[in-house]
Protein backbone atom coordinates (compact mmCIF):
# COMPACT_ATOMS: atom_id res chain seq x y z
CA UNK A 1 0.00 0.00 0.00
CA UNK A 2 1.32 3.39 -0.89
CA UNK A 3 0.94 6.13 1.25
CA UNK A 4 -0.99 9.21 0.08
CA UNK A 5 1.23 12.02 1.32
CA UNK A 6 5.06 10.50 0.89
CA UNK A 7 6.81 12.63 3.44
CA UNK A 8 4.68 12.56 6.10
CA UNK A 9 5.30 8.97 7.57
CA UNK A 10 8.97 9.32 7.95
CA UNK A 11 8.38 12.81 9.47
CA UNK A 12 6.05 12.02 12.08
CA UNK A 13 8.13 8.22 12.64
CA UNK A 14 11.25 10.57 13.31
CA UNK A 15 9.34 12.88 15.56
CA UNK A 16 7.89 10.47 18.02
CA UNK A 17 11.42 8.69 17.57
CA UNK A 18 13.26 11.51 19.27
CA UNK A 19 10.43 12.45 21.47
CA UNK A 20 11.02 8.49 22.90
CA UNK A 21 14.88 9.00 22.51
CA UNK A 22 15.05 12.02 24.67
CA UNK A 23 15.60 10.71 27.87
CA UNK A 24 18.42 8.11 26.37
CA UNK A 25 20.09 11.48 24.40
CA UNK A 26 20.02 12.88 27.96
CA UNK A 27 21.64 10.50 30.16
CA UNK A 28 24.26 9.78 27.27
CA UNK A 29 25.48 13.68 26.70
CA UNK A 30 26.00 13.81 30.65
CA UNK A 31 28.27 10.95 30.62
CA UNK A 32 30.70 13.19 28.11
CA UNK A 33 30.12 16.53 29.90
CA UNK A 34 32.19 18.40 32.38
CA UNK A 35 30.68 18.24 36.06
CA UNK A 36 29.26 21.72 36.50
CA UNK A 37 27.60 21.83 33.31
CA UNK A 38 25.30 19.19 33.64
CA UNK A 39 22.65 20.34 36.36
CA UNK A 40 22.99 23.92 34.42
CA UNK A 41 22.78 22.42 31.15
CA UNK A 42 21.18 19.02 30.91
CA UNK A 43 20.07 18.96 27.26
CA UNK A 44 22.74 20.72 25.67
CA UNK A 45 25.89 18.23 24.07
CA UNK A 46 29.02 18.05 25.85
CA UNK A 47 30.86 20.74 24.11
CA UNK A 48 33.84 20.51 25.08
CA UNK A 49 33.73 16.91 25.42
CA UNK A 50 35.47 15.13 28.23
CA UNK A 51 36.51 11.17 29.94
CA UNK A 52 36.50 12.63 33.17
CA UNK A 53 33.65 11.13 34.70
CA UNK A 54 34.39 7.47 32.72
CA UNK A 55 38.00 7.56 34.28
CA UNK A 56 36.84 8.71 37.51
CA UNK A 57 34.83 6.03 37.95
CA UNK A 58 37.04 3.26 36.26
CA UNK A 59 39.71 4.12 38.88
CA UNK A 60 37.88 3.96 41.99
CA UNK A 61 40.22 3.25 44.81
CA UNK A 62 37.40 0.56 45.58
CA UNK A 63 37.01 -1.51 42.16
CA UNK A 64 34.04 -0.81 42.08
CA UNK A 65 33.28 -1.10 38.62
CA UNK A 66 35.55 -4.09 37.66
CA UNK A 67 34.43 -6.05 40.57
CA UNK A 68 30.55 -5.81 39.23
CA UNK A 69 31.87 -6.09 35.63
CA UNK A 70 33.74 -9.45 36.81
CA UNK A 71 30.53 -10.46 38.92
CA UNK A 72 28.63 -9.54 36.20
CA UNK A 73 30.44 -11.62 32.86
CA UNK A 74 30.90 -15.05 35.96
CA UNK A 75 26.89 -14.70 36.94
CA UNK A 76 25.87 -14.22 33.50
CA UNK A 77 27.88 -16.49 31.33
CA UNK A 78 27.92 -19.93 33.65
CA UNK A 79 24.19 -19.36 34.19
CA UNK A 80 23.45 -19.21 31.12
CA UNK A 81 25.73 -21.62 29.97
CA UNK A 82 23.89 -24.20 32.83
CA UNK A 83 20.77 -23.34 31.47
CA UNK A 84 20.75 -24.16 27.83
CA UNK A 85 22.58 -27.48 28.18
CA UNK A 86 20.07 -28.44 31.05
CA UNK A 87 16.82 -26.95 29.07
CA UNK A 88 17.93 -28.25 25.87
CA UNK A 89 18.18 -31.75 27.08
CA UNK A 90 14.78 -31.14 29.61
CA UNK A 91 13.11 -30.23 26.60
CA UNK A 92 14.22 -32.75 24.62
CA UNK A 93 12.97 -35.40 26.92
CA UNK A 94 9.84 -33.43 27.20
CA UNK A 95 9.27 -33.14 23.26
CA UNK A 96 10.08 -36.62 22.58
CA UNK A 97 8.84 -38.85 26.21
CA UNK A 98 5.27 -39.30 25.90
CA UNK A 99 3.93 -40.81 29.09
CA UNK A 100 1.41 -38.84 30.83
CA UNK A 101 2.99 -37.52 33.77
CA UNK A 102 5.80 -36.03 31.64
CA UNK A 103 2.60 -33.35 30.44
CA UNK A 104 2.39 -32.55 34.67
CA UNK A 105 5.91 -32.20 34.50
CA UNK A 106 5.81 -29.30 31.33
CA UNK A 107 2.53 -27.71 32.87
CA UNK A 108 4.39 -27.30 36.41
CA UNK A 109 7.52 -26.06 34.69
CA UNK A 110 5.40 -23.70 32.73
CA UNK A 111 4.12 -22.06 35.88
CA UNK A 112 7.17 -21.43 36.62
CA UNK A 113 7.07 -18.37 33.87
CA UNK A 114 4.71 -16.44 35.84
CA UNK A 115 5.85 -17.22 39.75
CA UNK A 116 7.44 -13.62 41.12
CA UNK A 117 10.56 -14.07 42.70
CA UNK A 118 9.04 -12.57 45.95
CA UNK A 119 6.99 -15.23 46.55
CA UNK A 120 10.36 -17.57 46.97
CA UNK A 121 13.33 -15.65 47.92
CA UNK A 122 12.87 -15.67 51.74
CA UNK A 123 12.74 -19.78 51.75
CA UNK A 124 15.52 -19.73 49.23
CA UNK A 125 17.47 -17.39 51.40
CA UNK A 126 17.17 -20.41 53.94
CA UNK A 127 17.89 -23.06 51.98
CA UNK A 128 21.52 -21.37 50.23
CA UNK A 129 22.26 -20.65 53.88
CA UNK A 130 21.89 -24.45 54.69
CA UNK A 131 24.13 -24.89 51.72
CA UNK A 132 26.24 -22.24 52.64
CA UNK A 133 26.31 -20.61 49.28
CA UNK A 134 24.67 -17.52 50.79
CA UNK A 135 26.18 -14.60 49.44
CA UNK A 136 28.36 -16.24 47.42
CA UNK A 137 28.58 -16.46 43.54
CA UNK A 138 27.52 -19.71 43.18
CA UNK A 139 24.44 -19.43 44.75
CA UNK A 140 23.22 -16.69 42.58
CA UNK A 141 23.91 -19.24 39.47
CA UNK A 142 22.28 -21.93 41.75
CA UNK A 143 19.47 -19.96 41.83
CA UNK A 144 19.46 -18.45 38.71
CA UNK A 145 19.62 -21.72 36.67
CA UNK A 146 16.38 -22.83 39.08
CA UNK A 147 14.37 -19.55 37.94
CA UNK A 148 14.71 -19.66 34.65
CA UNK A 149 15.07 -23.38 33.71
CA UNK A 150 11.22 -22.89 32.71
CA UNK A 151 11.61 -20.58 29.98
CA UNK A 152 14.60 -22.14 28.33
CA UNK A 153 12.73 -25.37 28.61
CA UNK A 154 9.59 -23.54 26.92
CA UNK A 155 11.86 -22.08 23.94
CA UNK A 156 13.69 -25.50 23.42
CA UNK A 157 10.52 -27.61 23.61
CA UNK A 158 8.73 -25.71 21.11
CA UNK A 159 11.06 -25.69 18.47
CA UNK A 160 12.01 -29.58 19.45
CA UNK A 161 8.80 -30.51 18.18
CA UNK A 162 9.22 -28.96 14.72
CA UNK A 163 12.51 -31.17 14.04
CA UNK A 164 11.58 -34.64 12.52
CA UNK A 165 11.97 -37.43 15.27
CA UNK A 166 13.22 -39.74 11.85
CA UNK A 167 16.49 -38.13 12.05
CA UNK A 168 17.25 -39.25 15.72
CA UNK A 169 15.68 -42.79 15.25
CA UNK A 170 17.87 -43.42 12.03
CA UNK A 171 21.34 -42.00 14.33
CA UNK A 172 19.39 -44.31 16.41
CA UNK A 173 19.49 -47.64 14.40
CA UNK A 174 23.08 -46.41 12.77
CA UNK A 175 24.34 -47.55 16.74
CA UNK A 176 24.52 -44.06 18.44
CA UNK A 177 23.58 -43.61 22.00
CA UNK A 178 21.23 -40.92 23.54
CA UNK A 179 24.15 -38.47 24.32
CA UNK A 180 25.43 -38.76 20.84
CA UNK A 181 21.76 -38.66 19.35
CA UNK A 182 21.50 -35.59 20.93
CA UNK A 183 24.84 -34.06 21.24
CA UNK A 184 25.55 -35.08 17.51
CA UNK A 185 22.37 -34.83 15.47
CA UNK A 186 19.98 -32.91 17.54
CA UNK A 187 21.58 -29.75 19.55
CA UNK A 188 23.00 -28.81 16.34
CA UNK A 189 19.71 -28.60 14.50
CA UNK A 190 18.55 -26.42 17.46
CA UNK A 191 20.86 -23.22 16.79
CA UNK A 192 18.20 -20.88 16.54
CA UNK A 193 16.01 -21.41 19.86
CA UNK A 194 19.60 -21.68 21.41
CA UNK A 195 20.66 -18.45 20.50
CA UNK A 196 17.06 -17.19 21.94
CA UNK A 197 17.65 -18.99 24.58
CA UNK A 198 21.22 -16.99 25.19
CA UNK A 199 19.79 -14.02 24.35
CA UNK A 200 17.46 -13.64 26.29
CA UNK A 201 18.15 -14.55 29.60
CA UNK A 202 21.78 -13.24 29.21
CA UNK A 203 19.69 -9.90 28.87
CA UNK A 204 17.54 -10.73 31.83
CA UNK A 205 20.65 -12.25 34.26
CA UNK A 206 22.89 -9.29 33.69
CA UNK A 207 20.00 -6.72 33.84
CA UNK A 208 18.93 -8.38 36.91
CA UNK A 209 18.23 -6.10 40.27
CA UNK A 210 16.31 -8.08 43.45
CA UNK A 211 18.06 -11.72 43.10
CA UNK A 212 21.41 -10.37 43.34
CA UNK A 213 20.44 -7.61 45.96
CA UNK A 214 19.50 -10.09 48.09
CA UNK A 215 21.27 -13.01 47.53
CA UNK A 216 24.75 -11.53 47.40
CA UNK A 217 24.58 -9.25 50.05
CA UNK A 218 25.34 -5.93 51.24
CA UNK A 219 29.35 -6.54 51.15
CA UNK A 220 31.38 -6.11 47.79
CA UNK A 221 29.61 -8.58 46.03
CA UNK A 222 28.15 -6.86 43.42
CA UNK A 223 26.39 -7.21 40.01
CA UNK A 224 26.74 -4.28 37.50
CA UNK A 225 23.11 -3.75 38.51
CA UNK A 226 23.67 -3.26 42.56
CA UNK A 227 26.98 -1.83 42.30
CA UNK A 228 25.07 0.83 40.13
CA UNK A 229 22.85 1.27 42.88
CA UNK A 230 25.21 1.66 45.63
CA UNK A 231 27.05 4.09 43.81
CA UNK A 232 23.70 6.12 43.70
CA UNK A 233 24.26 7.50 47.50
CA UNK A 234 28.04 7.86 47.18
CA UNK A 235 27.19 9.64 43.82
CA UNK A 236 24.52 12.14 45.31
CA UNK A 237 25.81 15.28 43.66
CA UNK A 238 28.01 14.03 40.68
CA UNK A 239 25.70 13.31 38.40
CA UNK A 240 28.91 13.05 35.67
CA UNK A 241 30.07 9.95 37.59
CA UNK A 242 26.85 8.06 38.33
CA UNK A 243 25.61 8.16 34.61
CA UNK A 244 29.43 7.27 33.47
CA UNK A 245 28.96 4.02 35.90
CA UNK A 246 25.56 3.47 34.34
CA UNK A 247 26.86 3.91 30.78
CA UNK A 248 30.27 1.39 31.75
CA UNK A 249 27.35 -0.69 33.28
CA UNK A 250 25.22 -1.11 30.20
CA UNK A 251 27.80 -0.58 27.63
CA UNK A 252 28.40 -4.50 27.00
CA UNK A 253 24.27 -5.33 27.02
CA UNK A 254 24.43 -2.77 24.52
CA UNK A 255 26.60 -3.66 22.05
CA UNK A 256 25.50 -7.45 22.65
CA UNK A 257 21.98 -5.90 21.48
CA UNK A 258 23.32 -4.31 18.38
CA UNK A 259 25.18 -6.68 16.89
CA UNK A 260 22.45 -9.37 17.39
CA UNK A 261 19.25 -7.38 16.78
CA UNK A 262 18.03 -9.51 14.39
CA UNK A 263 18.05 -12.70 16.53
CA UNK A 264 16.46 -10.52 19.70
CA UNK A 265 13.46 -9.75 16.71
CA UNK A 266 13.07 -13.00 15.68
CA UNK A 267 13.15 -14.85 19.16
CA UNK A 268 10.67 -12.42 20.18
CA UNK A 269 7.88 -12.52 17.13
CA UNK A 270 8.76 -16.27 16.68
CA UNK A 271 6.18 -16.53 19.73
CA UNK A 272 4.37 -13.99 19.08
CA UNK A 273 3.40 -15.03 15.48
CA UNK A 274 2.52 -18.67 16.49
CA UNK A 275 0.46 -17.53 19.67
CA UNK B 1 20.67 -49.83 25.31
CA UNK B 2 17.62 -50.74 23.54
CA UNK B 3 17.19 -49.88 19.88
CA UNK B 4 13.13 -49.42 19.00
CA UNK B 5 13.45 -50.80 15.50
CA UNK B 6 9.54 -50.83 14.86
CA UNK B 7 8.45 -48.05 12.58
CA UNK B 8 7.49 -45.29 14.94
CA UNK B 9 3.68 -44.67 15.13
CA UNK B 10 2.39 -41.31 13.86
CA UNK B 11 2.08 -38.62 16.49
CA UNK B 12 -1.77 -38.64 16.30
CA UNK B 13 -1.84 -42.38 17.46
CA UNK B 14 -2.49 -44.15 20.48
CA UNK B 15 0.07 -44.26 22.55
CA UNK B 16 -0.93 -47.57 23.73
CA UNK B 17 -0.37 -49.21 20.27
CA UNK B 18 3.33 -48.21 20.65
CA UNK B 19 6.11 -50.96 22.29
CA UNK B 20 7.11 -49.17 25.44
CA UNK B 21 10.59 -49.66 26.44
CA UNK B 22 11.72 -51.23 30.12
CA UNK B 23 10.77 -49.62 33.01
CA UNK B 24 14.39 -49.16 33.86
CA UNK B 25 16.00 -47.77 30.82
CA UNK B 26 12.88 -44.89 30.64
CA UNK B 27 13.93 -44.22 34.23
CA UNK B 28 17.42 -43.74 33.29
CA UNK B 29 16.40 -41.67 30.27
CA UNK B 30 14.37 -39.19 32.74
CA UNK B 31 17.69 -38.98 35.43
CA UNK B 32 20.14 -38.09 32.80
CA UNK B 33 18.06 -36.40 30.98
CA UNK B 34 15.40 -34.48 32.92
CA UNK B 35 17.00 -34.95 35.88
CA UNK B 36 19.27 -32.33 36.53
CA UNK B 37 17.04 -29.32 35.52
CA UNK B 38 13.82 -30.99 37.29
CA UNK B 39 15.80 -31.19 40.31
CA UNK B 40 17.17 -27.56 40.16
CA UNK B 41 13.69 -26.02 39.63
CA UNK B 42 12.01 -28.37 42.46
CA UNK B 43 14.31 -26.67 44.87
CA UNK B 44 14.61 -23.53 43.86
CA UNK B 45 11.02 -22.90 42.75
CA UNK B 46 8.85 -25.32 43.46
CA UNK B 47 9.53 -26.11 47.51
CA UNK B 48 9.88 -22.89 47.87
CA UNK B 49 6.58 -21.94 47.04
CA UNK B 50 5.35 -24.58 49.55
CA UNK B 51 7.56 -23.48 52.28
CA UNK B 52 6.68 -19.79 51.92
CA UNK B 53 3.06 -21.43 52.16
CA UNK B 54 3.91 -23.60 55.63
CA UNK B 55 5.77 -20.14 56.63
CA UNK B 56 2.66 -18.16 55.96
CA UNK B 57 0.71 -20.29 58.92
CA UNK B 58 3.48 -19.42 61.48
CA UNK B 59 4.58 -15.97 63.14
CA UNK B 60 7.81 -17.16 61.57
CA UNK B 61 10.39 -14.27 62.25
CA UNK B 62 14.29 -15.61 61.87
CA UNK B 63 15.27 -13.14 64.55
CA UNK B 64 12.66 -13.82 66.84
CA UNK B 65 12.79 -17.98 67.18
CA UNK B 66 10.63 -20.08 68.42
CA UNK B 67 8.83 -20.60 65.18
CA UNK B 68 4.63 -21.12 66.48
CA UNK B 69 2.14 -22.87 64.33
CA UNK B 70 -0.87 -20.11 64.08
CA UNK B 71 -3.19 -21.12 61.47
CA UNK B 72 -4.72 -19.15 59.37
CA UNK B 73 -4.32 -16.15 61.39
CA UNK B 74 -1.87 -14.33 58.83
CA UNK B 75 -4.57 -14.31 56.04
CA UNK B 76 -7.15 -12.58 58.30
CA UNK B 77 -5.05 -10.17 59.40
CA UNK B 78 -4.19 -9.30 56.25
CA UNK B 79 -7.65 -8.37 55.66
CA UNK B 80 -7.89 -5.73 58.02
CA UNK B 81 -4.69 -4.34 57.01
CA UNK B 82 -4.74 -0.99 55.34
CA UNK B 83 -1.02 -0.99 54.05
CA UNK B 84 -1.66 -4.27 52.44
CA UNK B 85 -5.09 -3.21 50.39
CA UNK B 86 -3.67 -0.19 49.73
CA UNK B 87 -0.75 -2.17 48.28
CA UNK B 88 -3.46 -3.68 46.40
CA UNK B 89 -5.02 -0.99 45.16
CA UNK B 90 -1.46 0.57 44.02
CA UNK B 91 -0.39 -2.19 41.72
CA UNK B 92 -3.95 -2.47 40.72
CA UNK B 93 -3.74 0.90 39.15
CA UNK B 94 0.02 0.70 38.18
CA UNK B 95 -0.66 -2.55 36.23
CA UNK B 96 -3.61 -1.35 34.53
CA UNK B 97 -1.51 1.75 33.21
CA UNK B 98 1.34 -0.79 32.19
CA UNK B 99 -0.99 -2.81 30.18
CA UNK B 100 -2.83 0.01 28.27
CA UNK B 101 -0.14 2.29 27.46
CA UNK B 102 2.35 0.19 25.82
CA UNK B 103 -0.33 -1.59 24.11
CA UNK B 104 -2.18 1.40 22.75
CA UNK B 105 1.08 3.26 22.10
CA UNK B 106 2.61 0.91 21.19
CA UNK B 107 0.34 -0.64 18.32
CA UNK B 108 -0.07 3.35 16.70
CA UNK B 109 4.15 3.27 16.17
CA UNK B 110 3.61 -0.68 15.02
CA UNK B 111 1.12 1.03 12.31
CA UNK B 112 3.58 3.65 11.53
CA UNK B 113 6.89 1.98 11.54
CA UNK B 114 4.89 -0.71 9.12
CA UNK B 115 7.24 0.17 6.51
CA UNK B 116 10.37 -1.07 4.58
CA UNK B 117 13.34 0.19 4.75
CA UNK B 118 16.70 1.76 6.79
CA UNK B 119 15.13 4.33 8.20
CA UNK B 120 12.07 2.06 9.83
CA UNK B 121 14.61 -0.61 11.08
CA UNK B 122 16.57 1.84 12.67
CA UNK B 123 13.81 3.27 14.86
CA UNK B 124 12.48 0.13 15.54
CA UNK B 125 15.86 -0.21 17.44
CA UNK B 126 16.08 2.74 19.25
CA UNK B 127 12.44 1.57 20.26
CA UNK B 128 13.71 -1.50 21.48
CA UNK B 129 16.64 -0.01 23.49
CA UNK B 130 14.65 0.64 26.66
CA UNK B 131 13.61 -2.84 26.91
CA UNK B 132 17.43 -4.47 26.87
CA UNK B 133 18.37 -1.91 29.93
CA UNK B 134 18.20 -2.84 33.41
CA UNK B 135 15.72 -1.32 35.08
CA UNK B 136 18.26 0.35 37.69
CA UNK B 137 19.57 2.71 34.50
CA UNK B 138 15.73 3.20 33.53
CA UNK B 139 15.35 4.06 36.92
CA UNK B 140 18.32 6.79 37.47
CA UNK B 141 17.61 8.20 34.00
CA UNK B 142 14.05 8.79 34.73
CA UNK B 143 14.49 9.79 38.53
CA UNK B 144 16.99 12.27 37.19
CA UNK B 145 14.65 13.72 34.41
CA UNK B 146 11.70 13.56 36.87
CA UNK B 147 13.63 15.78 39.42
CA UNK B 148 11.62 18.63 40.81
CA UNK B 149 14.80 21.17 39.38
CA UNK B 150 15.00 18.21 36.93
CA UNK B 151 15.39 19.08 32.91
CA UNK B 152 11.65 18.37 32.12
CA UNK B 153 11.19 21.22 34.47
CA UNK B 154 13.81 23.54 33.58
CA UNK B 155 11.89 22.84 30.41
CA UNK B 156 8.83 24.15 31.56
CA UNK B 157 9.52 26.66 33.39
CA UNK B 158 11.51 28.23 30.12
CA UNK B 159 8.17 27.76 28.23
CA UNK B 160 6.42 29.74 31.52
CA UNK B 161 4.60 27.47 33.61
CA UNK B 162 5.82 28.82 37.36
CA UNK B 163 4.90 25.92 39.33
CA UNK B 164 5.44 22.62 37.54
CA UNK B 165 4.95 19.40 39.78
CA UNK B 166 7.18 17.58 41.67
CA UNK B 167 6.62 14.32 39.54
CA UNK B 168 8.08 12.03 42.08
CA UNK B 169 7.28 14.34 45.45
CA UNK B 170 3.59 14.90 45.01
CA UNK B 171 1.66 11.75 46.31
CA UNK B 172 -0.96 12.40 43.99
CA UNK B 173 1.09 12.03 40.80
CA UNK B 174 4.44 9.85 41.64
CA UNK B 175 2.61 6.57 40.64
CA UNK B 176 1.52 7.96 37.62
CA UNK B 177 5.35 9.25 36.85
CA UNK B 178 5.69 5.48 37.89
CA UNK B 179 3.45 4.08 35.35
CA UNK B 180 4.94 6.42 32.60
CA UNK B 181 8.20 5.13 33.44
CA UNK B 182 7.52 1.75 33.38
CA UNK B 183 5.55 1.95 30.10
CA UNK B 184 7.92 3.99 28.22
CA UNK B 185 10.56 0.90 29.30
CA UNK B 186 7.81 -1.86 28.13
CA UNK B 187 6.72 0.41 24.68
CA UNK B 188 9.88 -1.67 22.48
CA UNK B 189 8.43 -4.70 23.15
CA UNK B 190 4.82 -4.27 22.22
CA UNK B 191 6.11 -2.10 19.35
CA UNK B 192 8.42 -5.22 18.13
CA UNK B 193 5.64 -8.04 18.78
CA UNK B 194 2.75 -5.81 16.61
CA UNK B 195 4.93 -5.00 13.94
CA UNK B 196 5.67 -8.81 13.55
CA UNK B 197 2.19 -9.44 13.67
CA UNK B 198 1.63 -6.56 10.79
CA UNK B 199 3.97 -8.05 8.73
CA UNK B 200 2.45 -11.38 8.70
CA UNK B 201 -0.89 -10.14 7.63
CA UNK B 202 -1.18 -11.14 4.12
CA UNK B 203 -0.56 -7.96 1.46
CA UNK B 204 -3.79 -10.10 -0.83
CA UNK B 205 -6.42 -9.56 2.21
CA UNK B 206 -5.27 -6.43 2.68
CA UNK B 207 -5.68 -5.64 -1.39
CA UNK B 208 -8.73 -6.91 -1.89
CA UNK B 209 -10.18 -4.98 0.60
CA UNK B 210 -8.69 -1.94 -0.51
CA UNK B 211 -10.24 -2.95 -3.94
CA UNK B 212 -13.74 -3.25 -2.32
CA UNK B 213 -13.54 0.09 -0.98
CA UNK B 214 -12.27 -0.02 2.28
CA UNK B 215 -10.16 3.28 3.32
CA UNK B 216 -6.95 2.80 5.13
CA UNK B 217 -9.16 3.36 8.73
CA UNK B 218 -11.66 0.35 7.92
CA UNK B 219 -8.93 -1.51 6.22
CA UNK B 220 -6.87 -1.77 9.63
CA UNK B 221 -10.03 -2.33 12.33
CA UNK B 222 -11.76 -4.87 9.88
CA UNK B 223 -8.75 -6.65 8.46
CA UNK B 224 -5.43 -6.15 10.49
CA UNK B 225 -6.68 -5.95 14.25
CA UNK B 226 -8.59 -9.25 13.93
CA UNK B 227 -5.26 -10.96 12.89
CA UNK B 228 -2.93 -9.11 15.12
CA UNK B 229 -5.23 -11.06 17.97
CA UNK B 230 -1.99 -13.28 19.00
CA UNK B 231 0.03 -10.27 19.44
CA UNK B 232 -2.41 -8.93 21.32
CA UNK B 233 -2.54 -12.55 23.86
CA UNK B 234 1.57 -12.24 23.75
CA UNK B 235 1.89 -8.29 25.00
CA UNK B 236 -1.10 -8.20 27.75
CA UNK B 237 -0.03 -11.39 29.45
CA UNK B 238 3.52 -10.48 29.38
CA UNK B 239 3.22 -7.03 30.66
CA UNK B 240 0.29 -8.14 33.08
CA UNK B 241 2.86 -10.14 34.67
CA UNK B 242 6.10 -8.11 34.01
CA UNK B 243 3.66 -4.90 35.80
CA UNK B 244 2.22 -6.99 38.95
CA UNK B 245 5.98 -7.95 40.24
CA UNK B 246 6.96 -4.48 39.89
CA UNK B 247 9.44 -4.37 42.44
CA UNK B 248 12.87 -2.25 41.07
CA UNK B 249 11.66 1.01 40.01
CA UNK B 250 9.82 1.16 43.28
CA UNK B 251 12.84 0.72 45.50
CA UNK B 252 14.80 2.68 43.42
CA UNK B 253 12.80 5.77 42.44
CA UNK B 254 10.38 6.02 45.09
CA UNK B 255 11.47 3.34 47.93
CA UNK B 256 7.61 3.35 48.54
CA UNK B 257 7.40 7.03 48.94
CA UNK B 258 6.41 9.94 48.80
CA UNK B 259 4.46 10.16 52.43
CA UNK B 260 3.84 6.60 53.94
CA UNK B 261 3.49 3.42 50.87
CA UNK B 262 1.61 6.10 48.43
CA UNK B 263 3.67 3.56 45.86
CA UNK B 264 4.32 0.63 47.58
CA UNK B 265 3.40 -2.50 45.71
CA UNK B 266 2.34 -5.76 46.50
CA UNK B 267 5.87 -7.01 45.61
CA UNK B 268 7.80 -4.33 47.58
CA UNK B 269 5.45 -4.89 50.40
CA UNK B 270 6.07 -8.20 50.71
CA UNK B 271 10.36 -7.80 50.53
CA UNK B 272 9.90 -4.85 52.75
CA UNK B 273 8.02 -7.03 56.08
CA UNK B 274 10.19 -9.94 54.61
CA UNK B 275 13.26 -9.11 55.04
CA UNK B 276 13.64 -5.42 56.65
CA UNK B 277 11.14 -6.32 59.62
CA UNK B 278 11.55 -9.79 59.63
CA UNK B 279 7.86 -10.39 59.52
CA UNK B 280 8.86 -13.79 57.83
CA UNK B 281 5.26 -14.99 58.33
CA UNK B 282 3.47 -12.61 57.96
CA UNK B 283 5.29 -11.85 54.83
CA UNK B 284 4.72 -15.44 53.38
CA UNK B 285 1.34 -14.89 53.47
CA UNK B 286 1.05 -11.74 51.50
CA UNK B 287 3.64 -13.48 48.99
CA UNK B 288 0.86 -16.72 48.67
CA UNK B 289 -2.17 -13.68 48.05
CA UNK B 290 -0.26 -12.54 45.33
CA UNK B 291 0.69 -15.78 43.47
CA UNK B 292 -3.12 -16.79 43.93
CA UNK B 293 -4.15 -13.20 42.37
CA UNK B 294 -1.26 -13.19 39.66
CA UNK B 295 -1.86 -16.93 38.80
CA UNK B 296 -5.94 -16.59 38.73
CA UNK B 297 -5.43 -13.05 36.20
CA UNK B 298 -2.86 -14.01 33.93
CA UNK B 299 -4.60 -17.53 33.65
CA UNK B 300 -8.10 -15.22 32.77
CA UNK B 301 -6.67 -12.66 30.71
CA UNK B 302 -5.10 -15.93 28.64
CA UNK B 303 -7.87 -17.68 27.88
CA UNK B 304 -10.56 -14.24 26.99
CA UNK B 305 -7.75 -13.54 25.00
CA UNK B 306 -7.20 -16.43 22.84
CA UNK B 307 -10.88 -16.70 22.52
CA UNK B 308 -10.50 -14.00 19.71
CA UNK B 309 -7.63 -15.58 17.87
CA UNK B 310 -8.88 -16.68 14.30
CA UNK B 311 -6.95 -19.27 12.43
CA UNK B 312 -6.16 -18.07 8.44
Amino acid sequence: MKDRIPWLRPVVALAVGAVFFLPLYIALVNVFKQGHLISKEPVSLPIPPTLDNIIAVMRRPDGLYWVSLTNSIIVTSVSIIILTVLSAMLGHYLARSRSRWTRWLMLLLLCGLMIPPQVILLPIVQVLRALHLMLTLPGLILFNVGYYVPFGVFVFTGFIRSVPVELEESAAIDGANRFQVFWRIVFPLLRPATASVLIFLGVWIWNDFIDPLIILGPGLGTTVTTGVYRSIGQYQADFGSLFAMMFLATLPVLLFFLALQKQFVKGLTGGATKG
Amino acid sequence: MAVELAPRPTRRAAPTTRRRKPVLDRIWHFAVFGGPGTLVYVCFVLAPIVVSFGYSLTNYNPFNPPMRYVGLQNYRLLLDDEAFRTSLKITTILTAIVVIVPNVLGLGIAVLLDRRGWLYNALRSVFFVPVVLSSVVVSIIWTRLLDFDGPINQGLRAVGVTNPPGWLSDPNIALYSLGWILSWQMLGFCVVVYLAGLQGVPAELIEAAAIDGAGPVRRFWRVSWPLLAPSLTINTVVLLISAFKIFDHVKIITNGGPGTGTTATIAFTVLQEGFDANHGGYASAEAIIMLIIIATASAVTLKLLQRREVNL
